[in-house]
């Protein structure tokens, strides 16, 4: 028999007002540390630091680099700063510990919208933080496609400069990347997994809010190198082309060691979560399949994006330290750069598509009303991919000539990886099997994410081979391929998780009607637009290029004409997404019918998500009803007894 | 040695059914029959996909090598292979939304749809079918990929090459935005537009000024990195007279678009009246 004793526990005084400085500071204070520190390290830079042909010593020999990156590391730490990042370590330093009332103000308990422009540690206003964002970068870097696409479609002249033609591509390709790999993990990782799982938050509040923040620093820098000559060489940024880039590249080795950091505090947070918060109750094996998803990607970012930074440090390192690691003629590797970047490379085009693929799998059996099929098997699936997305980098340098021996076993582990992504296809489609179908939108999505993923998936067969690779790589084929890929099954993916999501993230319904307009639009305009890049692609048309044979001229006009119709198709989507958000259908706190655990708290959720935490029975999924037609082929359960018997 | 006799005995009763049978009770159902024929009729309209591919690779003279023809075959049979699959995915969504029930409004469907966990029948299928189709793809990229490298002479260095009257060496350097093509077999002659005899071995030594550009014979197949520092080699039989395309199929800068050159596939006669006029000794 045990007694309990009533013990006080000591607790902390409070000093002052709950949150203390961090009452004063938000995105504004943020704007003007950032700005203010970025002026400071700038003069002092351009004052007392000899740089450019001047110098005695090779430093930083292109003239300005060096304020550049004065400017751009002051305005990350100076933002952080009057964001409050640093107010929680200073403050365990001096010794002075966190009340209650102080995690309570930091996570944005009763101050209405303004929690949106702080610091705020509720996952759910990171979530919608994380969102606000996506949707910048992702407008900034379609605005770009806009520009290529008009580019390539003007044949009869040259609309832009070859330069900022080249500045523009490699723009549009690192934001949309940016933008891919954050639209699922961010906004729906952190506002619906926590409560998916059954959680009161993530196990780090104040690293979620550190890593958004951080992507909130980095894009700045993205977007000023536009305006400094920027980054030309393709978002690959491959030595030693970029030596010869303006100081505009600066800006894209910053943004990419930033993001990467804000990409590792956010998996290693996600992951901690998804490890240790799962409700009573929610084994293995019944936890839900988008959490499996954001768990998969964001292992995949967490070793995939070190390598990315690297070689980006040691990039810039070259740059204004006369350092040699790229240099070919000072001892350095080209070949060194491109494993470095695509170790990076790949497994991050799966950090994008598991998400969508999961967000699928999710999606159907609530619109089917069935249970997922082969659970198992999915799960089976995403541990395949992960487990090979590490070991297929060199696919994408079969055409350099740096080990051709290596491109045996790497078209190998290439190809099998179709294996385990068949594995989900077949879960999908095992899903929709004898469903009926609740035509919504988010299904509707799915559907296209699907067709989309099986023309993506074929054509990256090809691409798997070396032979075939040999006339693809580096032309419109591979262009026309990932985008299907990263585009058509990874944008879909999420325009259809955000319209499953919409309701209990902002506690109205996604217009249905603008909604499926916009999706529709944007599928057809994405047909057109990439089914004739492949054409172009066949024909041999080269990537990258803005001028090129009258033989090209036919399929590009297609081309543009297509990515209009996105672009038209995408902003009806976002008005939707702002008309909803407004004034939009108010929904109920479970619209969908869904079982899984988010849909049982109330909309708005609650600060702390449930009242009473819940305790999980039964696995995911659990819909529909026996199947009558089981009766044809399996005996009854008693002969089955009697068979068992007599053996 | 003893024989032992077994018994005649009956059979003991399984109540599963022979599993034809049960395939037989499953394609009676009517969505089993319209799906496998919406399979097929989806696979014959995406099969002239394979012809089309070809036509649009072949319209600037592709084929002009072996290792041209052996990509072609391949884009080929994995375009017919990938077809079976891809139309059963199709035909599955397209029945999913046309064929089996369908309910739309704004509230969650009363009716729930069979809860079908998984099939065990189903998955080994799928699995099995499918590490085959991948099976067959990577010994079929193995074999064409051993058969392109045979014939761009990829496993001869540099200093095997024989540099006979046999062959052609031209050394091939990129700089931005031009290249450069050296026989050194005939005085070391230099051209900006790449002159090869037909039916000839050509070696390619591959390599660049500044930065990393591709060097790629559009209608030839072959494609290779031109590094800095490095020299690659790779080599091609050219079998077809004509005037083809080679561009840089890297960003090498500002005028990447611009970088390319043409390629002239010519009569051993022409080619030799070539070099002399560029100031090479006679060959052959």
């Amino acid at each position: 028999m045990s007694v309990i004793h009533n013990v006080e526990v000591p607790q902390p005084t409070q000093h002052g007002a709950a949150g203390g400085i961090m009452r004063r500071l938000n995105f504004g204070t943020g704007l003007a540390g950032g700005i203010g520190l970025a002026a400071i390290f700038g003069i002092i830079t351009s004052q007392f630091v000899p740089t450019g042909a001047s110098s005695a010593v090779t430093f930083a020999p292109i003239e300005g680099d060096l304020v550049y990156l004065a400017v751009l590391l002051g305005w990350v730490i100076g933002f952080m700063a009057g964001m409050g990042a640093f107010i929680g370590p200073i403050r365990w330093v001096l010794g002075r510990e966190e009340t209650h009332e102080d995690a309570e103000y930091m996570a944005g308990k009763d101050m209405g919208k303004s929690r949106y422009w702080k610091y705020t540690t509720d996952h759910k206003v990171v979530g919608i933080q994380y969102f606000i964002v996506t949707l910048i970068v992702f407008g900034f870097g379609g605005t770009l496609a806009m520009l290529i696409r008009t580019e390539l479609g003007v044949t009869w002249s040259e609309v832009f400069s070859p330069s900022f033609y080249n500045a523009i591509i490699g723009t549009h390709g690192i934001a949309m990347i940016i933008a891919m790999i954050i639209v699922i993990s961010g906004p729906i990782g952190n506002f619906i997994v926590p409560i998916m799982i059954g959680a009161r938050d993530m196990a780090f509040p104040r690293l979620n809010a550190l890593s958004l923040w951080l992507l909130v620093a980095a894009v700045p820098c993205l977007i000023s190198s536009l305006f400094l000559g920027g980054m030309r060489d393709g978002w690959s940024a491959y030595q030693p082309l970029i030596a010869q880039a303006p100081s505009g590249v600066l800006g894209y080795q910053i943004t990419i060691i930033v993001f990467a950091i804000s990409t590792g505090v956010a998996s290693v947070n996600l992951m901690t979560t998804i490890l240790t918060m799962r409700c009573k109750g929610m084994t293995w094996s019944r936890t839900p399949i988008l959490v499996y998803g954001i768990f998969a990607a964001s292992l995949m970012g967490l070793y995939a994006f070190p390598f990315y930074q690297y070689s980006q440090i040691l990039s810039l390192s070259d740059r204004i330290f006369n350092t040699s690691f790229f240099n070919p003629l000072e001892g350095g590797s080209v070949w060194l750069y491109e494993n470095l970047f695509w170790l990076l490379g790949h497994p991050e085009v799966y950090v994008i598509l598991i998400p969508s693929m999961a967000i699928m799998m999710e999606l159907i059996p609530v619109f089917m009303r069935k249970p997922l099929f082969s659970y198992n098997f999915a799960i089976a699936g995403i541990v395949g991919v992960v487990a090979l997305s590490g070991l297929v980098w060199a696919h994408h340098m079969y055409m350099t000539g740096w080990a051709p021996a290596a491109n045996y076993p790497f078209m190998l582990s290439t190809e099998m990886i179709s294996i385990p992504v068949g594995f989900l296809v077949l879960v999908v489609i095992g899903t929709l099997w004898r469903g009926t179908a609740w035509t919504r939108l988010p299904l509707m999505a799915v559907y296209a994410v699907i067709f989309n993923k099986m023309i993506g998936g074929v054509t990256g067969v090809y691409l798997s081979d070396v032979p075939a690779d040999q006339y693809f790589h580096g032309g419109m084929f591979v262009v026309a391929h990932f985008h299907y890929m990263l585009m058509g099954a990874g944008f879909f993916g999420a325009m259809g998780g955000i319209a499953f999501y919409f309701p209990k993230m902002t506690g109205r319904i996604l217009d249905e009607r603008l909604g499926s307009i916009g999706l529709w639009t944007t599928f057809i305009g994405f047909q057109i637009t990439f089914g004739s890049m492949f054409v172009a692609g066949l024909q041999g048309q080269p990537r990258r290029v803005l001028q090129f044979d009258e033989q090209f001229n036919i399929s590009n006009w297609i081309s543009t004409i297509g990515a209009y119709i996105i672009g038209i198709g995408v902003l009806i989507f976002l008005a939707a997404i702002i008309f909803s958000w407004k004034s939009g259908v108010v929904a109920s706190g479970n619209p969908w019918g869904s079982k899984s655990l988010e849909w049982q708290t109330p909309t708005p959720v609650p600060l702390d998500n449930f009242a009473v935490l819940p305790v999980v029975t039964e696995r995911p999924y659990e819909y529909g009803v026996p199947d009558p037609l089981d009766a044809e082929l399996e005996p009854a359960p008693e002969e089955q007894l009697e068979s068992a018997g007599t053996r | 040695m003893t024989i032992t006799l077994i018994p005649d005995q009956p059979e003991s009763p399984t109540n599963r059914p022979p599993s034809m049978h049960r395939l037989r009770t499953w394609l009676r159902r009517p969505y089993a029959r319209h799906i496998l024929i919406w399979t097929v009729v989806i696979g014959f309209l995406l099969l002239p996909l394979a012809w089309l591919m070809l036509a649009a690779m072949n319209q600037t003279g592709a084929p002009a090598s072996e290792i041209m023809k052996d990509i072609e075959q391949t884009v080929f049979v994995f375009t017919i292979v990938s077809i079976p699959i891809t139309a059963f995915v199709f035909a599955v969504l397209l029945y999913s939304l046309v064929g089996w029930k369908q309910v739309s409004g704004d509230e969650p469907p009363m009716q729930d749809s069979p809860a079908i966990r998984t099939n065990r029948i189903g998955v080994i299928l799928w699995t099995f079918v499918s590490s085959a189709l991948a099976f067959f793809l990577v010994v079929w990229g193995l074999i064409e990929l051993a058969q392109i490298t045979a014939n761009s002479y990829g496993t001869i260095s540099a200093d095997q090459q024989p540099g006979d009257n046999n062959s052609v060496i031209v050394n091939v350097t990129g700089q931005q935005w031009v290249w450069t093509f050296a026989y050194p077999q005939h005085d070391g002659i230099v051209s900006n537009v790449l002159y090869l005899p037909i039916d000839k071995p050509v070696y390619f030594n591959v390599t660049s000024k500044d930065v990393i550009h591709s060097f790629w014979l559009v209608e030839l197949g072959v494609k290779i990195d031109a590094n800095p520092g490095a020299i690659t080699q790779t080599g091609v039989t050219p079998n077809k007279e004509g005037v083809f395309n080679l561009r840089c199929a890297e960003l090498c800068g500002m005028h990447h678009a611009y970088m390319e050159t043409e390629i002239r596939v010519v009569s051993q006669e022409v080619f030799d009246a070539w070099t002399r006029e560029m100031g090479g000794m006679r060959t052959s």
